[in-house]
């Protein structure tokens, strides 16, 4: 900006009536022209800030660069993920069989209601048996004509164990008498 | 290279010749990148001192912010590429820096800002009494800025530069070009109020 420029400016902006924002001073200021030597002064402040920022400054033989690294990474890596692997796999349990209480199935009696939204009751025992006791017959009263079988077959049996003839008639007569 | 080193090398599958081709492309990427960054030094080193200069009105001061801004680009510069608009890029940069400055250093008096700035403002030409005018005048103009609202102030004080355009204005400040438009509005209107009531 010319020193004419400027005057003119600053007369404005001191002379101006109802509306003067001051946008005529934030103008002149942000036309300000750099001090000289600036770029010169950035560029050497550059030159000598470090290249990489760096929390650490590792040698050079222990750099991604060197293939040494290289293959230090990757043995690394595989042994991580080898070892993650056999953890996880020496962990893992063969998978148990689930406890379950298996109920017997419910049969309904023929003709009875469905089991539909039934409550299972236990079976009730079974109650106490009520013996009758058992009642005596009466004596059978044998016929008058009965004995003298009995007798006969009595003494024949006698008579076949060597008994004496007569006893057989008197036997025999006996009856006959009676 | 030892012979544990080539088997090594030979198990990984990386030949010598791609390794030196490596290191031969970083070479060369690092001296694109360096050549950049000069470029980029030359041509808006400038630009970024004004913006600097406007709000902590202090040569020394807005030096420091321009170098600590290339830094920090020096340290991006892997995403160089990425950027779109360098200009914009870099004066958000220098912007971000004078403010955080100017909130450190909130409690250092503002009469030394006005004193600077009538020794730096351009006064080739005038006579005494109008460059104590002039200096008086500038003087009272930035207390009435510096009572504007932040939002106002620093559209304000952006819309300033002529080379910033209402959108480049919105991408610095990360607003939207409406808001750019209405703070504007607003921060001349406190202003005309402020400098007529001053006045009278």
């Amino acid at each position: 900006m010319s020193p004419s420029e400027h005057k003119t400016m600053v007369n404005l902006a001191a002379r101006r009536g109802d509306r003067d924002t001051g946008e005529d001073t934030l103008r002149l200021i942000a036309q300000l022209p750099a001090p000289r030597g600036l770029e010169d002064r950035v560029q050497a402040e550059l030159r000598a800030a470090p290249r990489r920022a760096r929390v650490l400054s590792w040698p050079a033989a222990l750099r991604s660069d060197s293939p040494w690294m290289r293959s230090a990474a990757a043995a690394a890596i595989v042994f991580v993920v080898a070892g993650g692997g056999w953890g996880v796999y020496s962990r893992v349990q063969p998978p148990q069989p689930a406890r379950v209480i298996v109920m017997p199935p419910r049969v309904a009696a023929p003709g009875s209601f469905s089991s539909a939204a039934a409550i299972r009751t236990p079976n009730t025992l079974d109650g106490p048996v009520v013996a009758i006791p058992a009642t005596k017959k009466p004596a059978e009263v044998r016929g008058p004509d009965k004995l003298p079988a009995l007798a006969v077959q009595k003494a024949s049996r006698r008579l076949q164990a060597g008994a004496t003839k007569e006893t057989a008639i008197q036997a025999q007569a006996q009856p006959a008498a009676k | 290279m030892s012979t544990s080193q080539a088997i090594f090398a030979g198990w990984m599958e990386i030949p010598n010749s791609a390794v030196n081709q490596d290191a031969r492309s970083q070479t060369e990427q690092t001296a694109a990148e360096e050549a950049t960054l000069v470029a980029l030094v030359s041509q808006y080193a400038g630009t970024l001192y004004r913006v600097a200069f406007s709000v902590l009105r202090n040569p020394a001061d807005a030096e420091d912010a321009v170098q600590e801004a290339f830094l920090r680009v020096l340290r991006h510069r892997d995403t160089l590429d990425e950027v779109r608009d360098r200009r914009v890029w870099l004066i958000r940069i220098v912007w971000n820096i004078v403010l955080d400055r100017k909130r450190r250093a909130k409690t250092r008096p503002e009469t030394d800002d006005v004193s600077e700035l009538a020794r730096v403002l351009p006064h080739s030409g005038l006579s005494a009494e109008e460059i104590a005018s002039a200096a008086q005048h500038h003087a009272h103009v930035l207390a009435c800025v510096d009572r504007l609202p932040v939002k106002e102030r620093e559209v304000l004080m952006l819309s300033a530069f002529e080379e910033l355009s209402s959108v480049e204005i919105a991408v610095v400040l990360d607003i939207s070009e409406s808001s750019v438009r209405s703070r504007l509005f607003r921060a001349r209107n406190l202003m005309a109020g402020l400098l007529n009531h001053e006045r009278k």
